[in-house]
């Protein structure tokens, strides 16, 4: 690290003067971060703003291209939690993992401080004065020199008025226009959509067809918009039986792959053939032959294709003939009259307009190694990183004279420049995006800048002001007020618009026309071996972005769950050929270069295939990053395909073991169910047949004239109680007396909830049936529906935004060796010991496939605190820690908590986690919360310390602030009327919470589905998580039209 | 009837435990003399007593490490939220077991056998309970909080729960500690006696002239010590059985798979009584050859002892089975799979470790000639004393790491800390138990002297003959 920031450390905390979202658009007004007033204590108390009361800005996101929309919670003028704008059109109050950890870039404790300049080999901080003026002489000198037509900008893509306004600057200097740069995004997809449909993102509507099949286009994990096409999805799935069937043709099956009913195992690059076959171009014994599959599943696929109107076929994949397959898929979809249908251009996104590839990298990369760039300006984006070795880039880019960086954070590339003059984190600063055609998603500063950042818009506007040739052109202060003159309607429809986030209309300044593109060039040919690689971007960390975020580090990947680490995929009947266990190092070596990393055996990858995740290896960008696994380009030469996409996959590569073995770090204990019905599905076909009446329903009075056990009760109804392959035979049924009583109580509780609470006893102690709250009358309960649920783990990085859950997997945060005080630093050392502290983790099963064969199915389950209504935890505390609540929430006190641990060993589900070190403790080692990651934490929350245990509170004080709202309001507690962080963010709407006792909530309803079912019901815990059961459609070999579940 | 037999030969008939005897020892000068010899400090007890506290300031050190800088340096790997410390509170527990066994239940059996190891058992029960003790505070979290546990009046009207099983623990001990010191103190007060009229340090004589509550000897005295030993030994008794079954329901009343069973109270009971015997030997047998008292703990007693061992190993065995047949029986797979998991499949080592320990070895003691060889005695009491750490692993650990979502199944290693806690554990009894020895008798004086023939007391000292 050579990197030396100041020592001024963090500003106080001040107070922010930014427009508020919760209304009035009034305090427009004096909107200047001048002079800024430190706010607490107050002098004068700023409007609207309460202490310990929660703001609201409406913003957009910038985590990825989509833009979405984003509320951004904060607390006294810090930023606490971002979340879905329900307002947006695009994400429609949805918000991915990724965007949820926005916060922590926000801040990131290795942010740069202040401007950093070059001295010697070491980048040195130094003042705004300093580095502007080194700024503008630069710029002047390029201007004077008259090569300023040789400099280049390259900036991280986004939509929105900041491209042209970039590029007019750059005119300004006679510079040309910048680089749109986006390392993950889709652009043989974006190409092949361009050329078919005519926009680069058309909107893709799941609902309407009958069959979806995917070409490799990971629409779950990162392909595209992946919030919007999740809600999209989510609620296409929902329907249960009439559900669109869903086809992945791919040689990994990633967590799109997961959700899909059959797997098609194609060769990679061999896909087009099987679109081939499908257009009738060839024969399906040819294309089979190609793809290695059997013929079977491409006749079925054809057949289902013909009968299935409309579908809907996508396509995606880095391969190197990645656009020839998009535009092919494309085309079929013409032909099937499948556009305007469930492919509608016309409601496209314009997130992925005018992105530069590749190529465009890579033709950069020979002009400055030629020296023909006399400077350059990097704004977000980590070239350095994101491109291959093969391409040389990093040192070419080296070469430059004058490099400077606008990013905040000491990535690869940063690390590289000549003088750095911070950005502002997107949360604290202007801007606007175009998410569809028809409107303008606002961003706005949630807070004061954390630290001595500047806007790069503001930092241009200032460096043409500073010229004197240029200064007439921006006569407006700063990027805000360039905006909002050119806002229409002015700053008063500015201001209103702000406080919903979106609004109809067109962006400031309409995008450049983008970058022609250089020439793509194919890769290489040549390199050999057995195997083939695929590379992909990871869902959670993108193109490595992600990386020094520790709520991403810490996020599992939804597919291998494994967390800070690099891995590599392989078949496990290969592995086993190879003698190879989970673990062990492999290295896979390439014509252009080779990584070592642990093996994973994974049913999901051909076993010809092996597969590699982008987004760790990195050699800088902070703390979090630095030193994480491997980076999978380092395998991957430069090459590209038609679009100017890196080409990641379908390099022939040979695999061999290598020296080592390094324990996975994975959250999975076992992946299979052992037939104990935690992840329950229920075959399409007998949806219909699932007994309406739910026995969970009956009256509690009822329950001593029916003593049949649940299985014979519904048997002698002449139904199936409990379809699917864990419902039946395996399962214990729960005593026949115990059943629930109404509003999902419990039956057995002796307390609030329970037989024993009457509420007309005198006898009530701390808790009357009269309360003003109403606490006695309510059961919490929730409900998450399995034929929604895709995996993808959004709730849980919400569930660690929202709870301050400590992030554990640092190499610092590991425990000691011996007693000499060598610790464990391998990264994720605690995780190893199962000591993650997610309080809400998703389970991925695996079904089939134990000999080895493609024909598997996953499933996911968010499993959290079941909050019993007979809570086995609560008996068991010695110091009652953890109680029962009368509004049916299992509680823990923190204070109270001696660390038995005694209630984590009787927990069935075992969603309590303890304290092992002092993770909220600053002084402590563990610490998770460098300052200023804990300015993020959450104000209503304790932050545990060392010794105690915690767990899922159903967000415990949301609820309180609710009712108490509504108790002041002097009005009763109205259905669905707030929600808990994972159901707020989930982007397929699986989780619904509420009071279970009371009709107008939508739980209400939905614990009464018949495919609800407890999970381990038969210990009777009554526990108030009501899990809907999966849907599964025909797999492979399955007829289409009858019933029955492998 | 007494036998009077002397030894003729390697082997011999079974002798009624209630009928053994000491026929070496001839008059109750010799037993003093000998006894008391006991009690003067030698180079090699201080070498003892300079292991065992270097081993408790490892435990110490340890532990102070662990309060500082947090539990997780210990092994444990979530769900696995209990290990080595329960397991080795459950430990010493058992081994404390055996000496109100040994001086309650058999004096009140008048089983002859316990005469001369009835004082070392205790003593090492009143240890072993402390050292217990520990562990549970040495577990928790906040163990400066671990007075929570004990329901005291409080201004904020907190109350421990007494459904826990771990509050009843909490008074299960507590009880057993006190009335097995009460007890071995109201035992040695003839004893103290006995010493202060020996001892010629004034402020040692001081020492025990207050601890021996002025002891006269005379038959007041003596009825009124017979009758508070008798109803003590009464009281105690079934706290023998109580206190174990109390610890057996920090598992059994948990539905973790393998834990929840009610055959727990008695085979924990049992359980601890085997390994109490076991560390009886461990500690009783070098003592008798170091201090050449093998004419007062003879062959027949060790005999006796190892009987009892054999019975208890095999109930304990028998418990084993019964909960591989129950498992089989309820029919509920995820304790079916636990089991198998135990035995055949993760846990396979820890599990047949304890079940050759435990069952495989002390079979052999159905050899009279094995149960009179005091070399393999010893071996087996330290295997026995290893199996019976590695039954309470095999309960804690695996359940644990096996439970019912599968999703949450794990493993664990102990670590450093674990170890050296572990140690100093050994290193806290045993210096509290050296200390003992040369302080206090560690046969009882009064009980040898009344169990030699009158015949013999009455003839005039030879001394010097062993």
């Amino acid at each position: 690290m050579t990197f030396e920031t100041g020592s001024a450390g963090v500003k106080r905390r001040a107070f922010l003067k930014v427009l508020g979202a919760t209304g009035a658009a009034s305090t427009l007004v004096g909107c200047d971060t001048d002079g800024i007033q430190h706010l607490i204590p107050y002098v004068v108390s700023p409007d609207q703003t309460v202490p310990g009361v929660s703001n609201y800005y409406a913003s957009t996101c910038r985590e990825c291209a989509a833009a979405c929309g984003i509320l951004v919670e904060t607390r006294d003028g810090r930023a606490i939690k971002v979340e879905g704008n329900p307002a947006h059109p695009v994400n429609k109050g949805a918000l991915c993992g990724r965007g949820q950890a926005a916060l922590q870039g926000l801040y990131n404790p290795d942010r740069f401080r202040s401007p950093m300049m070059r001295e010697g080999t070491a980048l040195k901080a130094t003042t705004w004065e300093r580095a502007m003026a080194a700024f503008t002489q630069k710029l002047g000198e390029a201007k004077a020199r008259g090569d300023a037509a040789k400099a280049v900008f390259l900036n991280q893509h986004e939509i929105g008025s900041f491209p042209a306004f970039l590029d007019q600057w750059l005119a300004a200097y006679g510079m040309p226009a910048h680089y749109s740069v986006d390392a993950e995004a889709d652009l043989p997809s974006i190409a092949a959509h361009k050329q078919v449909y005519g926009v680069a993102w058309p909107m893709f509507d799941f609902g309407k067809a009958a069959l979806v099949v995917s070409f490799g286009a990971d629409f779950l994990d990162h392909w595209g918009m992946s919030v919007p096409q999740q809600l999209s999805w989510a609620d296409a799935r929902a329907r249960a039986d009439k559900a669109p069937r869903f086809v992945y043709v791919g040689a990994r099956r990633s967590l799109t792959g997961l959700n899909a009913d059959e797997w098609i195992a194609a060769k990679p690059g061999s896909e087009a053939q099987v679109v081939a076959f499908l257009r009738g171009a060839t024969s399906a014994t040819a294309a089979a032959a190609a793809a290695g599959v059997p013929e079977a599943q491409l006749t079925r696929l054809a057949a289902g294709l013909k009968a299935a109107k409309p579908s809907l076929l996508l396509a995606g994949g880095f391969g190197a003939m990645a656009t020839e397959l998009c535009v092919a898929v494309a085309e079929l979809n013409k032909s099937l009259g499948n556009v305007g249908v469930t492919v509608r251009p016309a409601e496209g996104a314009t997130g992925f307009d005018r992105v530069a590839g590749a190529a465009d990298l890579r033709d950069l990369a020979d002009r400055m190694k030629a020296g023909g760039v006399p400077m350059i300006m990097v704004r977000g984006a980590n070239p350095a990183y994101a491109m291959p070795k093969a391409s040389g880039f990093a040192e070419a880019f080296a070469k430059v004279p004058f490099k400077v960086s606008f990013s905040s954070y000491p990535d690869e590339t940063t690390e590289l420049c000549d003088l750095v003059l911070p950005d502002h984190h997107p949360l604290e600063q202007w801007g606007d995006a175009d998410a569809t055609a028809a409107m303008v998603s606002l961003q706005q500063p949630a807070m004061e800048p954390v630290f001595e950042t500047r806007a790069t818009s503001d930092v241009l506007i200032a460096a043409a002001q500073a010229d004197a040739a240029s200064a007439a052109r921006y006569p407006q202060k700063d990027y805000r007020s360039w905006l909002v003159s050119r806002f229409p309607g002015g700053a008063a429809a500015f201001g209103k618009a702000l406080a919903k986030g979106v609004v109809a209309g067109k962006p400031a300044l309409a995008g450049p026309a983008g970058r022609s593109g250089a020439a793509a060039r194919a890769p290489a040919a040549g390199g050999s071996g057995d195997f083939t690689l695929v590379v992909f971007p990871s869902p959670v960390l993108g193109d490595g972005r992600g990386a020094n975020k520790p709520w991403l580090q810490e996020l599992p990947d939804p597919v291998s769950k494994v967390c800070w680490q690099s891995w590599i995929e392989i078949h496990p009947l290969t592995a086993r050929r190879m003698g190879v266990q989970g673990g062990d190092h492999l290295t896979v070596t390439t014509a252009a270069g080779s990584v070592t990393a642990p093996a994973w055996p994974y049913l999901g990858v051909r076993e010809d295939v092996v597969a590699v995740a982008l987004g760790q290896g990195h050699t800088s960008y902070g703390r979090y990053a630095r030193g994480v696994g491997v980076n999978a380009l380092d395998a991957i030469g430069a090459g590209e395909d038609r679009s100017g996409s890196l080409v990641l996959s379908g390099l022939k590569c040979t695999v061999g073991r290598a020296a080592g073995h390094s324990d996975l770090v994975t959250t999975e204990g076992s992946a299979r169910q052992h037939g104990r019905g935690i992840a329950q599905a229920v075959a399409a076909a007998d949806v219909g047949k699932l007994e309406k009446v739910s026995l969970r329903e009956e009256p509690m009075e009822a329950k001593a004239g029916e003593a049949a056990p649940a299985g014979e009760h519904a048997a002698a109804r002449g139904v199936t109680p409990l379809v699917g392959p864990f419902g039946g035979e395996n399962r214990v049924a729960g005593n026949p007396d115990t059943r629930f009583g109404k509003g999902l109580r419990s039956p057995v509780a002796a307390d609030a909830q329970g037989q024993l609470a009457d509420l007309q006893s005198k006898d009530k102690g701390m808790y009357a049936a009269d309360h003003p709250l109403g606490m006695a009358k309510r059961r919490w309960a929730m409900t998450i529906d399995l034929a929604r649920c895709t995996g993808c783990s959004a709730c849980v990085t919400a569930c660690y935004a929202e709870n301050n859950i400590p992030t554990v997997g640092a190499p610092w945060q590991g425990r000691t060796l011996n007693p000499m005080g060598g610790y464990d630093d391998r990264p994720g050392a605690n995780i190893l010991k199962g000591r993650e502290m997610a309080w809400l983790r998703l389970e991925r099963y695996f079904e089939g496939g134990e000999a080895g064969e493609a024909d598997f199915e996953a499933r996911f389950v968010p499993m959290m605190c079941q909050h019993c209504g007979n809570a086995p935890c609560e008996p068991v505390c010695p110091v009652y820690a953890t109680y029962h609540a009368p509004d049916g929430l299992n509680v823990q006190v923190y204070n109270r908590c001696v660390g038995t641990r005694y209630c984590s060993n009787n927990c069935p589900y075992k969603v309590r986690y303890f304290n092992w070190f002092g993770f909220g403790e600053p002084d402590r080692r563990q610490y998770a919360f460098p300052e200023p990651l804990n300015w993020q934490l959450n104000p209503d929350v304790t932050v545990r310390g060392k010794g105690v245990m915690e767990k899922c509170t159903f967000c415990v004080q949301r609820i309180r602030e609710a009712e108490h709202r509504a108790a002041l309001d002097h009005k009763p507690l109205e259905g669905d009327s707030f929600t808990v962080a994972c159901a707020q963010a989930c982007p397929s709407r699986a989780i619904t919470f509420g009071d279970a006792a009371d009709d107008s909530w939508s739980v209400a309803k939905l614990a009464a589905d018949p495919r609800g079912y407890h999970v381990l019901e038969e210990l009777n815990t009554y526990s108030a998580v009501v899990y809907l059961r999966k849907v599964n459609h025909p797999g492979a070999g399955q007829a289409t039209a009858a019933a029955g579940e492998h | 009837m007494a036998t009077m037999a002397e030894p003729v030969g390697p082997m011999r008939p079974n002798i009624a435990s209630a009928d053994i005897q000491v026929p070496a020892i001839k008059d109750f000068e010799q037993v003093d003399r000998e006894i008391g010899g006991t009690l003067s400090p030698t180079k090699a007890w201080f070498m003892g007593l300079g292991v065992a506290m270097t081993c408790l300031g490892i435990g110490i050190a340890a532990w102070t490490f662990q309060i500082y800088a947090g539990l997780g340096n210990a092994g444990y790997a979530p769900p696995v939220m209990w290990g080595v410390y329960i397991i080795t509170f459950v430990f010493w527990v058992g081994i404390g077991h055996a000496g109100t066994l040994i001086s309650a239940i058999l004096y009140l059996f008048r089983a002859g056998f316990r005469t001369t190891i009835y004082r070392a058992a205790e003593a090492m029960t009143v240890f072993a309970v402390m050292t217990a003790g520990l562990f549970p505070i040495i577990h928790i979290g906040r163990p400066w909080k671990f007075f929570w546990l004990i329901p005291y009046p409080n201004w904020r009207l907190l109350w421990s729960n007494f459904k826990s099983p771990l509050v009843w623990d909490v008074f299960a001990i507590s009880t057993y500690l006190t009335i097995s010191t009460t007890f071995l103190y109201i035992g040695l007060i003839p004893d103290i006696a006995v010493i202060r009229d020996r001892e010629k340090n004034p402020t040692r004589r001081f020492i025990y002239s207050i601890l021996s509550l002025g002891w006269k000897n005379t038959d007041r005295e003596w009825r009124h010590f017979t009758r508070a030993y008798l109803f003590l030994a009464a009281f105690s008794t079934p706290l023998v059985l109580s206190v174990h079954s109390v610890v057996s329901f920090d598992f059994a009343m948990a539905l973790t798979p393998g834990w929840h069973a009610t055959i727990f109270p008695p085979y924990f009971v049992a359980g601890a009584i085997f390994s109490g015997f076991a560390m009886v030997w461990t500690i009783i047998i070098p003592l008798r050859k170091w201090w050449r008292l093998e004419h007062y703990v003879t062959l027949n007693h060790l005999d006796a002892t190892a009987k009892t061992v054999l019975f208890t190993s095999m109930v304990v065995g028998c418990a084993y089975l019964v909960e591989f047949w129950v498992a089989w029986y309820s029919g509920v797979k995820p304790e079916q799979e636990y089991f198998w998991n135990r035995v055949f499949g993760q846990w396979w080592w820890a599990a047949w470790i304890m079940l050759i320990c435990n069952t495989i070895l002390p079979l052999s003691l159905f050899s009279q000639k094995l149960r009179r060889n005091t070399a393999w005695l010893f071996i087996l009491s330290i295997f026995i004393n290893l199996g019976m750490w590695f039954e309470r692993f095999v309960i804690v650990v695996p359940s644990l790491s096996h439970e019912f979502e599968p999703w949450q199944w794990t493993s664990y290693t102990p670590s450093w800390i674990d170890v050296s806690l572990l140690i100093g554990s050994f290193g806290w009894f045993f210096m509290w138990f050296l200390l003992f020895i040369k302080q206090l008798p560690i046969m009882a004086i009064i009980e040898v002297k009344e169990i030699i023939p009158p015949r013999r007391a009455a003839a005039p000292a030879h001394g010097g003959h062993h």
